[in-house]
């Protein structure tokens, strides 16, 4: 009995150091660049006009820079640095800069360096299309959005409470660079915002408030690297839906003609936690007024028309409280998780789905060449908006296809092309896995793109295999068969 | 904004892929080809020569190969 606890104990203790190494996969996977650590960035632009907005009527702040940039070096310059702290490297996401003028143009190219890691301030580099000429202008439009940065206060709240969250952030736009003008727009989900900085200097007094948007500045002149800390708290009585891990596996069968949508989530609401016990009666008498809640009720997820055999399961087993509406315009999967998120709460589940292959894949003209189309992202489109800390996309190929390239507009912070054996492989099928970290459901439309070769006697392995087991079975039926086992001798 | 391969998506327009057997029918030709294969394998017992091997079993070991492909997709496993 005492080994059986002494067993226990170390197993668990194995399996929290697992666990921990598992969570604390968000730094590692991040790729960066390394530079000195007397790295600070040259002098070489400064921002002639700025302007700061920071959306947070989703569950998640979303940030938008508008810059002018011009450069004051003596050369042609195309590296632009922008400054975040530590903690915003973290849990930062989805970074893109474009230009703002030309904005069919692609995305600049972007990625965070890294140069001391004891160092509070980090830095994501930018590098222009093209280089910008001495006292040249251009403007960047640069959008971000971070994870985990909204807290709610207080931290718990009754049932049936308003909740109201705390973001705090700089009135002017932290820049590498000195900064001529700027201003910074907040928008808030409604106008009940009790608490806000009030922040001096500027042309009036900051913030301007016009209904639901405060306008901090416009400010004068800024020195590089200059903070001006302001903390708002605002109303926002919705969940926070956070996934902490999202697998999404997407297998491709020629044969059946199928495409093969599996995800699995765990999902978290970081919203108020509950004062006390959770209310059943309170909760089912105030349903038909549907008042508004931090509890997650539903998750609606809009598929791709023609979607067909949608399921929806969790630990215990099929979930009924589902509905799918399937027509010739829309195919939407409601699902309503077996009890309310409330805040604190998990609720790991998994969604899968089939689609017609015909709609996601061509053939390509030259050789045995394939181009497969699917979407990056295809999880619940939720009014407040939702977060993915580590997502884990696999795209399964028939077995035999080689030759994998892919495309897609995501920041990815890794991928792998690996074997994946499942039912009547002989060698696996051709899986790629992509990996991606800190997304928004704002990536929710965006593609990816996969070429593949399959050759035709790869295509053709799977019935050969049964045909040479059958065919084996049948000579060997007739040599066991033509064995002379009699006891009487030879005449 | 495109990804890079978006322009070989869109050159394929028209080359959508279409699958030798559609889902429709999958069920019809797997239990059609495994009941031909059932069938010659019981002509195969009664007469079990090297003659028939080639002439009987050869068949019914095409027929059961692809109608077992066939009957697994129809059942949902998309192999």
């Amino acid at each position: 009995m005492r080994l059986l606890a002494v067993g226990a104990a170390v197993f668990s203790f194995a399996s929290t150091a697992l666990c921990a190494e598992k969570g604390n996969l968000t730094k590692p996977l991040a790729s960066r660049l390394i530079l000195p650590s007397t790295f600070k960035p040259a002098q070489n632009f400064k921002n002639v006009n700025l302007v700061h907005i920071i959306n947070l009527e989703k569950s998640y702040p979303k940030e938008q820079i508008n810059v002018v940039i011009e450069n004051i070096a003596s050369t042609s310059q195309d590296e632009y640095f922008i400054p975040f702290t530590s903690q915003q490297m973290a849990t930062i996401g989805g970074l893109e800069v474009k230009d703002k003028k030309n904005p069919d143009g692609g995305l600049f190219e972007a990625g965070a360096v890294e140069f001391d890691p004891e160092s509070d301030t980090q830095f994501y580099r930018v590098r222009l299309e093209q280089p910008l000429a001495p006292k040249a202008q251009q403007t960047l439009g640069i959008t971000f959005s971070y994870l985990s940065a909204l807290h709610p206060l207080p931290k718990n709240i009754g049932q049936q409470e308003t909740q109201f969250l705390v973001y705090e952030f700089s009135a002017y736009c932290p820049s590498a660079y000195v900064t001529l003008k700027q201003k910074t727009e907040v928008k808030f989900p409604s106008g009940n915002v009790p608490e806000y900085t009030i922040v001096a200097g500027g042309d009036a007094e900051s913030p301007q408030k016009a209904g639901s948007k405060f306008t901090y500045g416009s400010f004068g002149e800024v020195p590089a690297g200059a903070f001006e800390p302001v903390k708002v708290r605002y109303e926002f009585t919705k969940p926070l839906i956070h996934v902490s891990r999202l697998e999404r596996d997407i297998e491709v069968s020629h044969w059946g003609g199928n495409l093969a949508f599996e995800e699995r989530y765990t999902l978290h609401n970081h919203a108020a936690n509950l004062t006390k016990q959770f209310d059943r009666v309170q909760w089912a008498s105030q349903q038909y007024y549907n008042p508004p809640s931090t509890a997650i009720k539903e998750l609606k997820f809009p598929l791709k028309v023609g979607s067909l055999d949608p399921y929806f399961t969790d630990v215990i087993g099929n979930v009924s409280t589902s509905r799918f509406r399937s027509n010739k315009r829309e195919a939407n999967l409601e699902i309503k998780p077996r009890y309310p998120v409330f805040g604190g709460w998990n609720y790991p589940f998994r969604v899968g789905w089939n689609a017609d292959l015909k709609k996601f894949l061509r053939k390509l003209k030259t050789g045995q060449g394939y181009v497969l189309n699917v979407p990056f992202l295809e999880g619940p489109k939720q009014s407040e908006g939702m977060v993915y800390e580590h997502i884990e996309l696999r795209v399964i190929l028939p077995e035999g296809a080689v030759n994998v390239k892919y495309s897609t507009t995501v920041p990815l912070v890794s991928e792998e092309i690996s074997l994946h054996r499942t039912f009547m492989d002989t060698t696996g099928r051709t899986a790629l896995t992509l990996t991606a970290i800190n997304i928004v459901d704002d990536f929710r439309d965006r593609e990816l793109i996969v070429t593949y070769d399959y050759p035709l006697l790869a295509g053709l392995r799977k019935p050969l295999v049964i045909f040479a087991t059958i065919f084996g079975l049948f000579v060997a039926t007739w040599a066991i068969g033509s064995i002379d086992v009699g006891i009487k001798g030879k005449k | 904004m495109e990804s890079s391969l978006h322009q070989v998506w869109e050159s394929a327009v028209g080359d959508a892929f279409v699958p030798t057997v559609g889902k429709g029918s999958q069920f019809l030709l797997g239990f059609t080809l495994l009941t031909v294969g059932l069938l010659l394998s019981g002509l195969f017992g009664l007469n079990r020569s090297i003659i028939n091997i080639g002439a009987i079993g050869l068949p019914a070991s095409l027929a059961i190969a692809f109608g077992a492909i066939y009957m697994i997709c129809a059942v949902g496993v998309y192999v």
